[in-house]
């Protein structure tokens, strides 16, 4: 790792494959365009080997310039044909390192290797794109005992590890977000679909097939929507298992090590110390089965939103505190919060009925059957009670947990040192209440997350600023 | 710090401590600052209302939106010229101690933000051409999380304010 090393060289293969998808994204349009003159078609024949022939050239160069190694306490990149860069990454502004294979380096049995560091930008700031399982192996080593502290833990046994069961998977797919979207995207094809297939008309064919069976119209459109929920469960559940089969989840000293995916394995690194806040998620579809999700909120930019940052698709609430003393102990908060005071409840109401009351004037005053908008208040009432009973805060032993509910339930769980400021906020008529919104802010990649609480008390907020302030406490 | 069950007397004593506002206000001349950029912005609105107004025969649009429009630009010159330059400056405090930085402002909602020192990445002074007009400058505290903003400082004050926040944050503390 000391002397400089370059890639395995099917990552000649690697780069000629992202050269030309980059080539043809940008020139998607002209090529439509060229191929519909007979000369430049020709004339193709000719170019197109000889372009082939230079990409591959040229791949083939960049993988010869492109040396890393490990020196001074930074790991060094060269690389560049034309234009030769150099990038060095000092070990301490790593914040996670990925390894992956895609279908290359799985035909070759390597692996990809991302380091991320906390700059701004969408991509990794150094990516191996093919090298072999024990040298990505060893340079992991090697980055973990210089950048974080040196393991603890002696066998593997002690180590916990943390895996998804088929049934939990099965549960996760049945009940993830994506199931809505999915179900969104059919239905938007579906009303699309007369338009896509000229000539045809789909839906009387299938109306007078279903016809034949049902030979009732309340009967087809249920047979419709059935097999739509259907069709949209199952690919949900598909996704999530391409995502998320063979998940594992391992603490390894200070790392957190996570492994995941059926067709693309990804494996993830993630220092403990890099995590700024840890949250459950309870979606809506989850909560009543008493199922959450657990996140982290790192520093990073490269951390795809949503799967990226799971360190824990799915897990029973009532396990999910024993799964913090045992995963992430730094983190470890009992999972009750106190309320809020009695009277911000009102305005949690207020604040979900207003609007919905609004849209009903509106609706029962321009839309035929309008009315049948009344639903959404009752609606909106039972949404601001559960979210006033939900919201709650709690500050133990230095760690602050937050929670709040918008749709679904999301506790925030923050150590003190992590939180980057603290606002206590309020409005006129919060003033008149003696009530506060506590607003905290945590570093998160490009974008701060705020994580904020309506309607605290007065003399709560300011002990916990109290609490949080170096000078004031 | 559960002090606040059991013991109210001490709870009281340490949150009169905190609801007292920090110690510095910003400088005078902001008053005159914001009532011009507000009046620079009135004018750009204005403007636009005029134009709107110009070219509506061009094209049918329902017929309350003019007043609409020329009820919030009179209603946006009163208040952004005459009445939020001197409440927003009333409000404005900051003090910056060894440990941490304090702001307390706000003219619809008001925040009071704690930023501990440990926590700045870096500062800086800000001046636009209106501010230089003033001699003002802005300070601006970035953590790792977003910036804070002190606007409209004398340009000397400014400057020292970013040495010393400069110089104090240079403690290392628990990493990012």
């Amino acid at each position: 790792m000391y002397e400089p090393h370059r890639l395995h060289p099917a990552a000649i293969l690697e780069f000629l494959i992202t050269n030309i998808y980059k080539l043809v994204q940008a020139m998607l349009p002209l090529m439509l365009l060229a191929l519909g003159n007979s000369v430049i078609r020709k004339w193709l024949i000719v170019i197109l080997p000889l372009m082939l022939l230079c990409f591959i050239i040229y791949g083939a160069l960049y993988w010869l310039r492109y040396v890393y190694y490990i020196q001074d306490h930074e790991l060094r990149l060269e690389f560049g044909v034309i234009v030769r860069k150099k990038r060095y990454i000092s070990f301490e502004r790593i914040q996670t390192v990925q390894v992956s294979a895609g279908v290359i380096q799985r035909l070759f049995g390597l692996v990809k290797l991302q380091v991320e560091t906390a700059g701004s930008g969408s991509n990794a700031e150094l990516s191996l794109p093919a090298v072999s399982r024990a040298k990505a192996e060893a340079l992991q080593m090697i980055l973990q005992n210089t950048t974080g502290f040196k393991s603890a833990v002696a066998n593997e046994e002690d180590l916990q590890q943390f895996q998804l069961t088929t049934p939990a998977l099965l549960l996760l797919g049945s009940t993830s977000n994506s199931l809505g979207l999915v179900l969104a995207g059919m239905l938007t094809i579906i009303s699309q679909l007369d338009k896509l297939i000229p000539g045809e008309n789909i839906w009387e064919r299938f109306s007078e097939y279903a016809g034949q069976v049902l030979s009732e119209t309340v009967g087809t459109i249920l047979l419709i929507l059935v097999a739509v929920f259907l069709l949209a469960w199952l690919l949900s559940l598909l996704g999530n298992i391409i995502l998320f089969g063979g998940f594992s989840l391992k603490r390894d000293g200070d790392n957190l090590k996570i492994s995941r995916g059926l067709l693309e394995k990804k494996q993830l690194t993630i220092p403990i110390r890099r995590i700024q806040a840890v949250r459950l998620v309870e979606g809506i579809l989850r909560q009543p089965l008493g199922m959450v999700s657990i996140k982290v909120v790192t520093i990073s930019n490269t951390g795809e939103k949503g799967e990226g940052n799971v360190i824990m698709p799915i897990i029973a609430l009532s396990e999910a505190e024993d799964f913090l003393r045992k995963v992430v102990p730094e983190f470890y908060v009992s999972l009750d919060t106190e309320p809020l005071p009695l009277r911000s409840r009102i305005r949690y109401i207020a604040i979900n009925l207003i609007p919905a009351l609004v849209m009903v004037i509106l609706a029962s005053y321009f839309l035929p059957y309008g009315y049948l908008s009344l639903i959404l208040l009752p609606l909106a009432l039972g949404l601001g009670k559960i979210q006033y009973r939900d919201a709650g805060l709690k500050v133990q032993d230095g760690i602050m947990l937050i929670r709040s509910r918008t749709l679904g339930r999301v506790s925030t769980i923050i150590p003190r040192p992590k939180i980057q400021s603290l606002s206590i906020t309020y409005t006129y008529f919060q003033a008149r209440n003696t009530l506060t919104t506590l607003k905290i802010s945590i570093a998160s990649g490009t974008v701060a997350t705020w994580v904020k609480l309506v309607g605290m008390d007065e003399n709560r907020s300011l002990v916990i600023s109290q609490w949080f302030s170096r000078s004031l406490g | 710090m559960f002090c606040i069950k059991t013991d109210i007397f001490y709870l009281y004593l340490e949150v009169d401590d905190l609801q007292a506002t920090p110690a510095y206000q910003i400088d005078p001349q902001a008053v005159s600052y914001w009532r011009w950029s507000g009046l620079i912005n009135s004018i750009i609105f204005w403007m636009m209302v005029l134009a709107y107004y110009n070219t509506m025969n061009l094209w049918n649009p329902p017929g309350w939106i003019f007043p609409a429009l020329l009820i919030a630009a009179i209603l946006g010159t009163i208040f952004y010229v005459f009445l939020v330059p001197q409440i927003r400056w009333n409000t404005w405090r900051y003090d910056v101690s060894e440990q941490e930085i304090d702001l307390y402002f706000g003219v619809f909602v008001k925040h009071r933000t704690l930023i501990p020192m440990v926590r700045v990445q870096h500062v800086d002074t800000e001046q636009g051409p209106l501010l230089r007009y003033f001699q003002l400058s802005t300070v601006t505290i970035s953590t790792a999380a977003g910036k804070h903003q002190i606007p409209a400082l004398a340009d000397s004050v400014a400057a020292e304010l970013r040495a010393r926040i400069s110089l104090l944050a240079r403690v290392v503390d628990e990493d990012v």
